[in-house]
């Protein structure tokens, strides 16, 4: 048995999960574990590190080879394979799509009930907790989209989505409890609609004009990649990366990141002065800026985005 | 506001064939003893190719190619800028000399170069009237250039505006008003 374990912020998730674990007497594997037991195995200190901030450098590879996404992957799969487990969170819902006898659980809440929750939990103020849960939901979504190129969010990647506004702790473990020993006894097997696993396979794109920017490079049939790398660009003291930057695009054909500038013209400044700190840093590695004015002319060129037209 | 149209002279017609016999001395210099297959990409190479040809002096043949940004539907569907003409000789262990009118992002480059490698030439060398390396986004190696390009919109000696003044026998600056 598997049930994979997928959360909002102030949905009740953790709570409902730990008690599924215990109602069902059954291991549970969280990030903290993963990088806990998995990760020191493999990774330096300042790699433990980045991992904590970075989902991109999941991507990195490790000493032995291997992506650390592929290390988890690796270790969460024996894990599975050892019997019943519960796995929260570290986008497992992905991981095990195909496996036979799983179940894939989201709990979910309305942004209300979840605010109430935060500021209850942790004694924040609205305005602190609106924030926290915004943030809390970014960096999710954002683990999903830079590892697997999937929707967090996409109702497809799940067997059942929970929304507790209305629900209990024991209530909720209780539900997905009985589903899942119902699944268990009738051994379905999973079924993955090809439209979906077609959807998911889109990038996610942070502005609208990086998918613009894409489509430029579809069009001149160049090969790319979206943000595959984070470069640490600043530390403190101790050696904790302080500041990072993850180039937009990466070309892999000509070896050259590209960056872009077209959305606040006040962050320029500060994009030309990460550019050049990853270019003394990281000698050899290609990156370029892409400014407004070049993108709009791509844009025009080539006859797509209006409004990037009426912009120049 | 002022008036749209060609405005002072950047290039010479003088300039331009001084520079470009300069140019031709290079390749001819480079290329001695070697037959040659000059590429260029319609249209705003034309002259350019005309006159640069004229003062080379290996054996050589000319080929053009000419690309199409893909239409609406086109584009909607995913597609990418199309080769309308190819080429029409094998370039398959050729020395091959791609000859452009202006080379900025690199990205049209990019694809024109993806597209002759295909087709496996001894060498690919790469031939500009005009450059703009500070525009550059693909770190693509320039063999010759006649001239770096001012940061101007220019029109002339086969550079368009709205397909007009590629006639003009200089380059000069356009305003757009």
């Amino acid at each position: 048995m598997l049930i994979t374990v997928s959360r909002q912020t102030g949905s009740m998730g953790e709570e409902i999960t730990h008690q599924l674990a215990r109602n069902m007497n059954i291991r549970l594997l969280t990030r903290d574990m993963a990088m806990s037991n998995v990760f020191p195995d493999v990774a330096s200190r300042h790699e433990m590190h980045m991992l904590a901030e970075s989902p991109a450098f999941f991507l990195a590879k490790s000493s032995e080879g291997l992506t650390f996404a592929e290390h988890l992957e690796i270790r969460l799969k024996a894990q599975v394979e050892q019997g019943p487990v519960i796995i929260f969170g570290m986008g497992a819902q992905i991981v095990f799509a195909d496996h036979p006898n799983a179940l894939h659980v989201r709990i979910t809440a309305s942004p209300q009930v979840r605010i109430q929750r935060i500021i209850e939990k942790r004694g924040l103020e609205l305005r602190d907790a609106e924030r926290f849960m915004t943030l809390s939901d970014r960096k999710h979504k954002r683990y999903i989209s830079t590892i697997y190129s999937k929707d967090w969010s996409d109702p497809f990647l799940y067997n059942v989505i929970l929304n507790t506004d209305n629900l209990g702790i024991d209530e909720a473990a209780q539900f997905i409890q009985c589903m899942a020993e119902h699944r268990q006894s009738s051994a379905l097997p999973a079924e993955v609609p090809a439209a979906a696993e077609e959807q998911g396979q889109q990038v996610i794109f942070k502005h609208p004009s990086e998918e613009e920017f894409a489509r430029i490079l579809d069009m001149h049939g160049l090969d790319w990649e979206y943000e595959p790398r984070t470069f640490p660009i600043q530390w403190d003291a101790e050696g904790n990366v302080t500041q990072a930057f993850s180039p937009d695009f990466y070309l892999p054909k000509f070896d050259t990141y590209i960056e872009l500038t077209t959305m606040d013209q006040r962050y320029v400044a500060q994009k030309k002065k990460k550019v050049q700190a990853l270019r003394k840093l990281y000698p050899g590695t290609n990156v370029n800026i892409v400014f407004k004015r070049d993108f709009n002319t791509l844009v025009k060129r080539f006859g797509l985005m209006k409004e990037a037209e009426s912009n120049e | 506001m002022s008036k749209s149209g060609p405005g002072k002279v950047v290039f010479t017609q003088d300039q331009i064939m001084e520079r470009l016999k300069e140019v031709a001395a290079e390749i001819n210099r480079d290329y001695e003893g070697q037959d040659l297959i000059i590429v260029s990409v319609l249209k705003g190479a034309i002259y350019f190719v005309a006159d640069l040809t004229r003062h080379l002096t290996m054996p050589l043949k000319i080929d053009f190619l000419s690309t199409r940004v893909p239409s609406e539907a086109s584009k909607k569907n995913g597609g990418g800028i199309q080769f309308v003409k190819d080429l029409d000789y094998d370039l398959q262990g050729q020395q091959v000399l791609l000859v452009e009118d202006v080379i900025g992002t690199g990205l049209t480059l990019g694809l024109v170069r993806q597209h002759l490698e295909a087709a496996q030439p001894a060498s690919l060398k790469i031939c500009t009237l005009l450059d703009n390396p500070a525009g550059r986004l693909l770190p693509i190696q320039i063999d010759y250039c006649c001239f770096t390009m001012p940061d101007l919109y220019l029109v002339g000696y086969g550079l368009d505006h709205e397909e007009e003044y590629r006639n003009l026998p200089f380059i000069v600056e356009f305003r757009r008003g």
